[in-house]
């Protein structure tokens, strides 16, 4: 039996017994580190994480093991550099076939990862704890009133506050935001002259009818971008990336994507469904972030639940009532987890998002042989990394496969580049699928000025229009097939 | 010295009208936004410049709010909200509008334009300037502008043209340079005021005739007598851009006593400290000048101890009391890089005045703009 609110954490995340023990010193030190005390333990195992989380579902439990695992290992990192671990950052979005590749090549000698964005995930979605780390940045002179982004600001938190010292080398992909690289900088300008980064970036300059990955030039630029800053992060290292290492990384990549890919068929097809779209998303966390833990642990999450939603949909069972209509979204908020929860309590499911889903074009495999190519071809292909004409025209083929009966954009406040497209774009896609959207003008991780308190109102509103555009189109249909039916009907 | 500066806005002020007159007569329009757009290049190929850069008014950044998001910077907004309101007497007329692309703001609000069915040509910038790679692109985006105006005028743009506009952008650059130069005497017969405005008059007028009325100006200036009392409040402006038009917080600073003696600004002034090379290629020459040789533009990175070293030369060489750093709102690279020249300033001693604009001027909120300049001059003039 668990003892204390740590113990209860544990469990929660599936560590039993002697492995519990085992575990427990180390994640009260990680807790303690990261800014969480006794208090917050028993929010979140008491009150957050059971509203917030499906916890009947084993594969939740085990994917929050496994989040657990890795934020452990984090807080570890000064310890790893002392012991001359050599530390390589990254950032979101990037492609992570080349950081994970290091690990493949340099094993325990290594430590790949994204700090901010392992933490935040571990920090926000379970125990709503972020603030205190996004307040020291502003402390620091990372002004509120800005709107500069909460993961930026978590980064330059966990710097300060010495959970994470600076890297051998942090390779920052600077390719969607110029917000994200720039910290880069400013850590270094203000805090810590040894945090080193190199930088890849790309203008935004494509124009109407260019298509980003059909442009040689773009591809060729792009690519020997990566190789100079890779072949940096191997010089720094000192570890030496073979081919078996990014075939090994490949792998990794593809076998999950392609479970990935089942669980959020599943659950997208599923009426009633049994998963809310915010738990989908915590189960693509590799896609987004190296685990230097691995993703075994991960993956054993996600092929339990893929087996527990099978069984769900086989007996007819859901968390949503049977019929409610579904809500797609650029990135459902995870971060956030109480927009699902306030959506669900509105008789409406969260579901697909579309940054998940691999349009045509990414299944396509990549032209080349060479990794740098490939990976410049992959990135390009991302909603991310192309124009806003070429994004719209994506954006409405995931809608059209994923059929949500509204979509939900916005979330993206802070970021100027995927921000303005939400604006921007919302419109379109409405107008080419006939599906309703949503602006929601918020933040995908810091909800201190959107709280539930003010979005509710909103979320009930659009949730009422939603279902009442879902029953009239029902009746619609249903009237249509009457008419069909009658004699003499064309 | 009033005489010829109303006539050289009254030239400005005309543009427009000329734009119309000379593409009834054929000539081509191209607008551009942002100085990494060579204007030299423009003028070679025969087209008929105009340089879009227009704020300072509160309707034209809500304009655009049902498609643009609110924290863009109010420029790029305002960019775009001209030409929505109809406000705008160039764009329309443009048969290219080349937009630079250093950054997301102007990145997507020059999409937002494409997307209103203008003709849109994109320069990209690389902000990663250390990386020789880098360069290249900048340099190969250029040779793809000259190809595009060669289309666009179906006649080619010659390296003596290119080289004879390179020469008199040089020339306005050493004027300006000569102007700003008596801004470092203990009386000057000019403030920030003045030379900003100069500075846009001088973008929307042929360069030749900028030369003659810069020239007339520099000449009656130097003969004329100071405007400033000899012991006020020496101020550096910096941040991202005095737009044409937007002149209240500049006026201010003056008008309560302060005398502007320099500014480092990255858009809306001439980069006239940094002459263009004019031997050798001048497509090359230009590329250099624009991005190698000047000091790096907030968004290059790295470029903030560049800055700040650049900065600091200027502290020096305008006997500098105080930095006032004017940021456009939701600029969030300009905020950062603030921070950070707070701190290094605070070691040198040297205060610094933090104005952020929305365009957002009524009166209740210039009330308190007012007070915050006024407190901050009169502070630097107790420290004198």
């Amino acid at each position: 039996m668990a003892g204390t609110a740590y113990e209860e954490f544990l469990e929660l995340g599936e560590y039993h017994g002697r492995e519990r023990r085992e575990v427990l010193p180390q994640w009260i030190e990680a807790a303690t580190r990261i800014g969480l005390n006794e208090r917050d333990m028993e929010y979140a195992v008491k009150e957050f994480i059971p509203e917030m989380w499906d916890l009947q579902y084993l594969g939740v439990r085990k994917m929050i093991g496994a989040m657990t695992r890795e934020a452990i290992d984090h807080t570890q990192l000064k310890e790893q550099r002392k012991r001359g671990v050599k530390l390589v950052y990254g950032i979101i979005p990037a492609i992570l076939t080349p950081y994970q590749a290091v690990k493949k090549a340099g094993g325990d000698k290594v430590f790949v990862s994204f700090p901010d964005m392992c933490l935040m995930n571990f920090l926000q979605p379970l125990f709503h704890k972020g603030a205190p780390l996004f307040e020291l940045a502003e402390q620091s002179g990372l002004t509120y009133g800005c709107r500069h982004c909460a993961l930026n600001k978590l980064r330059i938190g966990l710097r300060l506050k010495d959970v994470v010292p600076a890297p051998d080398i942090q390779w920052s992909f600077g390719l969607v935001c110029d917000e994200a690289t720039k910290v880069d900088e400013y850590i270094n300008c203000i805090f810590d002259d040894k945090w080193f980064a190199v930088i890849t970036r790309l203008p935004h300059d494509t124009c109407m009818a260019e298509v980003d990955d059909e442009i040689p030039e773009r591809v060729a630029y792009l690519a020997a971008a990566f190789k100079d800053a890779y072949e940096e992060v191997q010089r720094i290292t000192g570890v030496k990336v073979q081919d078996e290492h990014v075939a090994a990384a490949l792998d990794d990549f593809q076998r999950y994507l392609g479970k990935t890919d089942v669980l959020i068929r599943l659950t997208a097809q599923a009426d009633p469904q049994p998963l809310r779209g915010s738990e989908l998303v915590n189960f693509c966390h590799p896609f987004s972030m190296p685990f230097n833990t691995g993703i075994e642990h991960m993956e054993d999450a996600l092929d339990t639940m893929i087996e527990e939603v099978k069984v769900e949909i086989a007996n007819g069972r859901g968390i949503y009532p049977k019929g409610a209509p579904k809500v797609g979204g650029y990135f459902i908020p995870y971060s956030i987890p109480w927009v699902d929860k306030v959506f669900m309590d509105n008789g409406v499911a969260t579901s697909s998002s579309l940054s998940m889903i691999a349009s045509a074009k990414q299944l396509i495999p990549p032209s080349g042989t060479d990794l740098y190519q490939n990976v410049a071809e992959q990135w390009l292909r991302m909603v991310f990394g192309m124009g806003c004409h070429v994004e719209i025209s994506t954006w409405i083929e995931k809608v059209n496969r994923a059929k949500p009966d509204a979509l939900l954009m916005g979330f993206f406040d802070y970021d100027r580049w995927l921000g303005q497209m939400h604006k921007m774009g919302a419109r379109e896609v409405e107008k080419a699928t006939g599906i309703p959207t949503f602006y929601i003008e918020a933040d995908f991780f810091d909800d201190r000025d959107y709280s539930q308190e003010a979005l509710r109102t909103r979320i009930e509103s659009i949730s009422q229009v939603i279902k009442m555009r879902k029953a009239a189109k029902e009746r619609g249909v249903a009237g249509e097939q009457a008419v069909a039916c009658e004699p003499g009907a064309a | 010295m009033d005489d010829v500066m109303r006539e050289f806005a009254q030239l400005a002020t005309d543009r427009p009208a000329e734009l119309r007159k000379r593409k009834a007569d054929g000539k081509k329009v191209v607008p551009y936004i942002g100085q990494f757009v060579p204007e030299e290049l423009l003028h070679a190929a025969g087209v008929e410049p105009y340089l879009i850069c227009r704020g300072g008014e509160p309707e034209p950044p809500e304009a655009v709010l049902d498609d643009m998001l609110r924290f863009l910077n109010p420029l790029a907004r305002s960019m775009a909200g001209f030409y929505l309101m109809g406000l705008d007497p160039v764009m329309p007329l443009a048969d290219l509008i080349v937009a630079s692309q250093p950054e997301c703001h102007v990145q997507r609000m020059a999409e937002y334009l494409e997307l209103q069915g203008l003709p849109l040509f994109k320069v990209g910038v690389p902000q990663n300037w250390d990386k020789a790679y880098a360069g290249e692109y900048y340099f190969r985006e250029l040779e793809q502008l000259k190809a595009k105006l060669e289309d666009l005028t179906c006649a080619l743009v010659s390296d003596d043209s290119v080289r004879e506009y390179i020469g008199y952008d040089n020339e306005i650059n050493a004027l300006l340079r000569r102007i700003d130069a008596l801004r470092k005497t203990d009386s000057p017969p000019l403030g920030g005021y003045d030379f900003i405005h100069l500075n846009h008059y001088s973008f929307f007028v042929d360069p030749r005739v900028a030369i003659e009325k810069l020239t007339a100006i520099a000449v009656r200036l130097e003969a004329g007598q100071g405007k400033f009392v000899a012991d006020c409040p020496r101020i550096l402006l910096a941040g991202h851009a005095v737009a044409v038009g937007d002149y209240l917080v500049v006026k201010n600073l003056e008008d309560a006593g302060a005398l502007i003696a320099t500014e480092m600004m990255d858009e809306g002034l001439r980069w006239y400290r940094w002459d263009t090379e004019m031997d050798g290629d001048p497509l090359r020459n230009l590329w250099r000048a624009k991005y190698l040789d000047k000091v790096p533009v907030n968004i290059f990175q790295p470029a903030w101890r560049h800055r700040f070293e650049h900065m600091k030369a200027l502290i020096a060489g305008y006997r500098i009391d105080g930095v006032v750093w004017y940021q456009l709102a939701y600029d969030e690279i300009y905020d950062m890089e603030c921070t950070v020249i707070t701190k290094w300033l605070r070691d040198l001693k040297v205060p610094l005045l933090k104005l952020e604009t929305s365009y957002e001027y009524s009166r209740e909120a210039t009330g308190p703009l007012n007070t915050k300049v006024e407190s901050f001059v009169e502070s630097l003039r107790g420290g004198k």
